[in-house]
């Protein structure tokens, strides 16, 4: 099989793809052709068709190794290098891939500068990646918290115990003066639940101060369509596999600020397309629409699935609804959208609509932009 | 000169990248940006009056998405294997891929860092873990990517390692 030349329309179709392609013989490595723009901006030497591969890469020098393996092998065999990134000359890194095969009986040694695909894929794993780092760290503070509950268990149930035993103690005892120490004792033991009571209290209140954030409404602030984009991206995957589309309508979002923390405003977003996402029926849309009017925009979050039963609607963003949980909308980060917007002068809430399905809908003051 | 290769290894999101960015270039950056492939620098440091020139491989993290290539430990002179110390997850981890490695390279010197000590209320590893890894034989540096505590030291004392054998 002839190896195209760079001058061959063969050659112009590898060469659009970013590919070079090199010959390996009598124990140098040469290009077929001109050497392609890239490839001299990392090789400066290599500037004559023919131009001999410098041994200036150590990754390429690894690689070689198992490319003379594979070259010596023959037949049908080819070795990836897998992704390395080549600096050129002016300091700009270069994602690179080397393919070595045997083709028309040469050796052949395929370079590829990796363009959209890479990045995408690149793309995909920082997600991908982020994610498991935050999963982790989530994993860890509930584990962190099951033992302070567990710990605090403990010694609500010790404090009980000297209470309870104190009482049928009481209960047996005539002597005035032995049940007025126990009573004592009962009484003592209560106080000390009473302040272990107040201690997780505590801790809870230092949790939701953590959620509505120390700054507060009137400095939180978030570009309504970087939330929208990030929240996009957080259910794309899952709305990928149920094969619904997520259909925006509406325009200017660039321009509106609102006045929540971002990363609330994301993951209450993430939370509303979920929801849709689990009412829409496999194959169909939800629609993210907003609007704004008057110091405040309104989003909703439709799907055309079945509407929820009026005892769960009406429990939807509280706490009763943990108690009762529905068939398709999640409460818990229901709960947390609540508060979320709450916290910074919003609304939340749901309506049916008339022709079947659901809206979700948020309303929030937007800032005018000062930075 | 000396000549050495020596890779950084270890789990997603360690630090490895930015330990040779401290290293070399002495910045950081807070960002995570994920490698995807392999990246090479050098640097030459002075080891007991020796001048060694560093041929670092930054290898992208080990995880379900990405396993080590083995062909890229090839002629390793010794590893730096990354863990976050305020992840002990990845401390688990840098161990299961260290025996992969010590299986693929033979015996070279090898050094654990701990990195982000910076993160001191959020540090995971406790006594009985440290306690864990000097039964081992590990001698584990804490190091800072973004202070560059420790940094310069973990690598030329893997250098000393590589050029004075035991």
């Amino acid at each position: 099989m002839p190896i195209p030349h760079r001058d061959s329309w063969a050659g112009s179709v590898l060469e659009s793809l970013g590919i070079a392609v090199l010959v390996h013989a009598y124990g140098a490595i040469r290009i077929q052709g001109n050497p392609p723009d890239w490839l001299r901006s990392i090789w400066p030497t290599m500037t004559a068709p023919d131009a001999t591969l410098p041994g200036s890469s150590p990754f390429l020098e690894n690689f070689l190794i198992d490319a003379r393996a594979c070259w010596a092998e023959g037949g049908e065999k080819r070795v990836r290098s897998g992704a390395w990134i080549e600096q050129t000359a002016d300091g700009t890194e270069l994602s690179l891939e080397a393919t070595a095969l045997t083709a028309g009986g040469q050796a052949i040694l395929l370079l590829e500068k990796l363009g959209d695909v890479f990045e995408a894929k690149k793309s995909m794993l920082q997600k991908a990646r982020e994610t498991v780092i935050a999963y982790q760290r989530l994993n860890s503070e509930l584990q962190k918290k099951e033992i302070l509950l567990n710990c605090i268990s403990e010694e609500m149930n010790a404090a009980l115990a000297n209470v309870i035993t104190s009482l049928r103690l009481i209960e047996m005892e005539k002597d005035p003066r032995r049940i007025a120490q126990l009573l004592s004792l009962a009484s003592r033991a209560t106080e000390e639940q009473q302040t272990l009571i107040n201690k997780v209290l505590n801790v809870f209140a230092a949790e939701l101060e953590g959620l509505r954030g120390r700054d507060g409404a009137a400095i939180a602030e978030a570009k309504l369509g970087d939330a929208i984009r990030a929240a996009e991206e957080n259910v794309a995957a899952q709305f990928a596999d149920k094969g619904v589309r997520l259909r925006l309508a509406g325009s200017g979002i660039d321009e509106t600020r609102v006045a929540m923390n971002s990363t609330h405003l994301t993951r209450a977003l993430s939370t509303l397309l979920e929801n849709g996402l689990q009412g829409a029926p496999v194959g169909d849309e939800v629609q993210l629409s907003f609007g704004e009017e008057s110091g405040s925009v309104l989003i909703r979050v439709s799907d055309n699935g079945s509407s929820f039963p009026p005892d769960i609607c009406a429990n939807l963003f509280s706490r009763a609804g943990t108690a009762a949980p529905g068939p398709q909308a999640s409460q818990l980060p229901l709960q947390f959208c609540r508060i979320a917007v709450a916290n910074c002068g919003g609304e939340i809430g749901y309506e049916t609509r008339k022709d079947g399905g659901n809206t979700f809908w948020i309303m929030l003051p937007t800032v005018t932009a000062t930075k | 000169m000396i000549q050495k290769k020596i890779c950084l290894i270890g789990a997603s999101g360690v630090g490895k990248t930015s330990l040779i960015a401290k290293f070399v270039h002495s910045m950081f950056s807070d960002k995570y940006l994920t490698t995807v492939g392999v990246k090479i620098d050098k640097k030459t440091v002075s080891v007991d009056g020796a001048e060694v020139m560093l041929m670092i491989w930054d290898l992208e993290g080990d995880d379900e998405y990405q396993r080590l290539q083995t062909s890229y430990l090839r002629g390793t002179s010794g590893y730096l294997l990354v863990a976050d110390g305020t992840r002990q997850i990845t401390l688990d981890q840098a161990i299961e891929i260290q025996g992969r490695v010590a299986a693929a390279t033979g015996p070279v010197p090898f050094l654990l860092a701990l990195n982000k000590s910076d993160l001191a209320s959020q540090w995971e590893i406790d006594q009985s873990r440290m306690d864990d890894l000097t039964a081992r034989g590990w001698k584990p540096f804490q190091t800072s990517a973004k202070e560059g505590a420790g940094v310069e030291e973990a690598f030329v004392e893997l250098s000393r390692q590589m050029i004075h054998p035991h």
